[in-house]
């Protein structure tokens, strides 16, 4: 029975911890509220993305919405943006389907490379194709031509992105060398707790005192003292927390 | 020369016993109960002398031979047995030299408990431990369960004592590059006076002490004054250790007494260690009396295992032996599942 359990928590916690892993690499760029795509679409779109940021640095986001909960659509694209991405530097083009209105929303510094012409060139390529799919591949399509030129543009050469700052960070999760060391304060508290248990079995022994036999209210104290001796103040720095960037 | 006591049905003539249950002697042929005041002290004597051309010179030392009253059977036991069967007839018997003068106890605790009590607890003692070899809780065999008046020595005194202490308080502040922790080391004097109220120390070598000590407290407010019809149907031993021998112990435990009792009035401190302790004992006397103890004992792989249930209150102690392979197994599997949950929250701390 014992051995069942633990067999289920082990199964339950590296599941866990591998879901959360494979999960943490998998936000959104295109995020279709409306349901406007294909499965396979939405998939294609967003390999797409993906590589862009990949080889560019920058998130290229577009977010169709049939409404906004309530938001402006300036507001509502910040939230898409921010609560799918911690990439600093990015782009997201808001179509809120509904109203059949337009919103940008941009991060860090992308404005050199999408200045106000290269958005609204955008937003027509996505607006003018008949298709959601078509329009977004569009999409797409011209952003990497912007970034492209951003990057050679900036003199740039070989596989730099054009902004280094703030750049997308691949979270790598725990490293291995930490599994031995968590079995090892496993086993130290499993052998506490379980020679804890054990010891329970041993209920023999010379009692330590005679408290039990004190006559109830004879304890009287008739002298006392508390005397200061000296003290210690010991420092230690704080460790100082490593900037990601 | 040596007499023996047996306590005799005044209707049937059979051997009477204590029962726990009604708290009176009772016949087990005729079922008629007696007071145990009722009973008389004085039976017949057999004043027996030690055959001399049976037992070779120094062959009887440390033992007492005794002839049953009711069989004539020889009764061989040791100079401490105050009360036994005879192997012949069944009949409980007190050695009535044994608690005679100045060997006479001034209490004693009568059973509150029966024999089925006591194999009922060692039933529940062992179902509740973990880690109990599986052979132990099948093959274990009880083979000896025995009611014993175990002699005690019961010590009252009053204490006068004091005591020092080395104490610490931490405290820890932090700044916005350094944290600071200031630990201030403090000596505490502590003097008083306790009483204590029959503190019992065993009197008999052939009792294990910390078997003894481990059923304690026994209930000395529920204690009459010492009567032989008690030990009807129990075994009983008189003291071989003296009251002067067990002063130590009782010293040793007033002591540890005294230090923990003065500890608990040290207040807002984090740490406090004992570095002395004195303490004068006055007003003390000590008696002696007879505490009821239910003995067990069961075999398993050849080994005595050694149960103790206290007759008065039903306490019951005793060492279960442990299956060290169940203990590895349970410690490896409950290890890694504590090392896969901290790995899985380093996962999650990393991730979120």
């Amino acid at each position: 029975m014992t051995k069942k359990i633990f067999a289920i928590i082990i199964a339950v916690v590296i599941s866990f911890a591998f879901v959360i892993s494979a999960s943490a690499d998998t936000y959104m760029h295109v995020a279709d509220n409306a349901n406007k795509l294909s499965l396979s679409e939405h998939e294609e779109l967003e390999n797409i993305a993906i590589k862009l940021e990949n080889t560019y640095g920058i998130c290229v986001m577009i977010c169709i919405a049939d409404e906004t909960t309530g938001m402006y659509d300036d507001a509502y694209a910040e939230w898409i943006y921010t609560g799918n991405t911690d990439n600093e530097n990015g782009i997201l083009l808001l179509h809120n389907d509904g109203e059949n209105t337009y919103a940008v929303f941009t991060s860090g510094n992308v404005d050199e490379i999408f200045d106000d012409e290269a958005i609204a060139e955008m937003r027509d390529a996505y607006d003018l194709n008949d298709s959601y799919y078509g329009g977004i591949y569009d999409y797409y399509q011209l952003a990497e031509e912007y970034l492209e030129d951003g990057y050679y543009g900036n003199g740039n050469s070989d596989n730099e992105p054009v902004i280094t700052t703030g750049e997308t960070e691949e979270k790598d999760g725990v490293s291995f060398i930490w599994l031995p060391v968590s079995l090892g304060i496993g086993m130290l508290v499993a052998f506490l707790i379980i020679n804890s248990i054990a010891s329970k079995n041993k209920s023999v022994h010379m009692q330590e005192n005679a408290t039990v036999y004190t006559r109830p209210g004879s304890v009287i104290i008739t002298g006392s003292a508390d005397n200061f001796l000296y003290s210690n103040v010991e420092k230690k720095e704080k460790p100082k927390q490593e900037n990601k960037n | 020369m040596s007499a023996i006591l047996e306590q005799k049905c005044p209707c049937c003539g059979g051997a009477v016993e204590f029962d726990s249950g009604v708290q009176k002697l009772k016949c087990p042929y005729c079922d008629t109960e007696f007071e145990i005041t009722d009973m008389p002290q004085e039976t017949d004597e057999i004043n027996w002398s030690s055959q001399g051309s049976q037992w070779a010179a120094g062959e009887t030392d440390g033992m007492n031979v005794y002839a049953c009253n009711s069989c004539g059977g020889e009764i061989v036991a040791d100079s401490t047995t105050g009360a036994t069967e005879c192997p012949y007839c069944g009949n409980q018997v007190v050695m009535k030299s044994q608690f005679s003068g100045a060997l006479r106890p001034d209490l004693v605790i009568p059973f509150k408990l029966d024999k089925k009590a006591a194999k009922e607890a060692l039933k529940k003692h062992i179902s509740t431990k973990k880690f109990v070899p599986k052979s132990f809780l099948e093959d274990n065999r009880l083979e000896e369960i025995k009611g014993v008046y175990v002699p005690h020595w019961i010590f009252t005194c009053d204490a006068v004592g004091n005591a020092n202490y080395k104490a610490k308080k931490v405290k820890k502040w932090s700044d916005s590059n350094y944290d600071y922790t200031e630990t201030s080391y403090f000596d505490i004097y502590r003097s008083g006076n306790i009483s204590f109220d029959n503190i019992p120390v065993d009197g008999s070598t052939k009792m294990p002490d910390d078997l003894m000590e481990s059923v304690e407290p026994f209930d000395l407010s529920q204690a009459v004054d010492f009567n032989t019809a008690y030990l009807a149907g129990y075994l009983a031993d008189k003291y071989d250790v003296t009251a002067e021998q067990s002063m130590p112990r009782a010293n040793e435990r007033i002591r540890q007494s005294i230090i923990d009792s003065f500890k608990d009035t040290v207040k807002g401190y984090d740490d406090v260690e004992n570095q002395s302790a004195n303490m004068n004992v006055a007003n003390g006397f000590y008696k002696y009396a007879l505490y009821p103890v239910w003995l067990l004992n069961t075999k398993w792989n050849g080994e005595t295992f050694t149960f103790a249930m206290n007759g008065q209150t039903g306490k019951f102690v005793g060492n279960i032996p442990t299956d060290k392979k169940a203990v590895t197994k349970a410690t490896l599997l409950l290890g890694a599942g504590l090392g896969a949950v901290i790995y899985g929250l380093l996962w999650l701390i990393e991730l979120l």
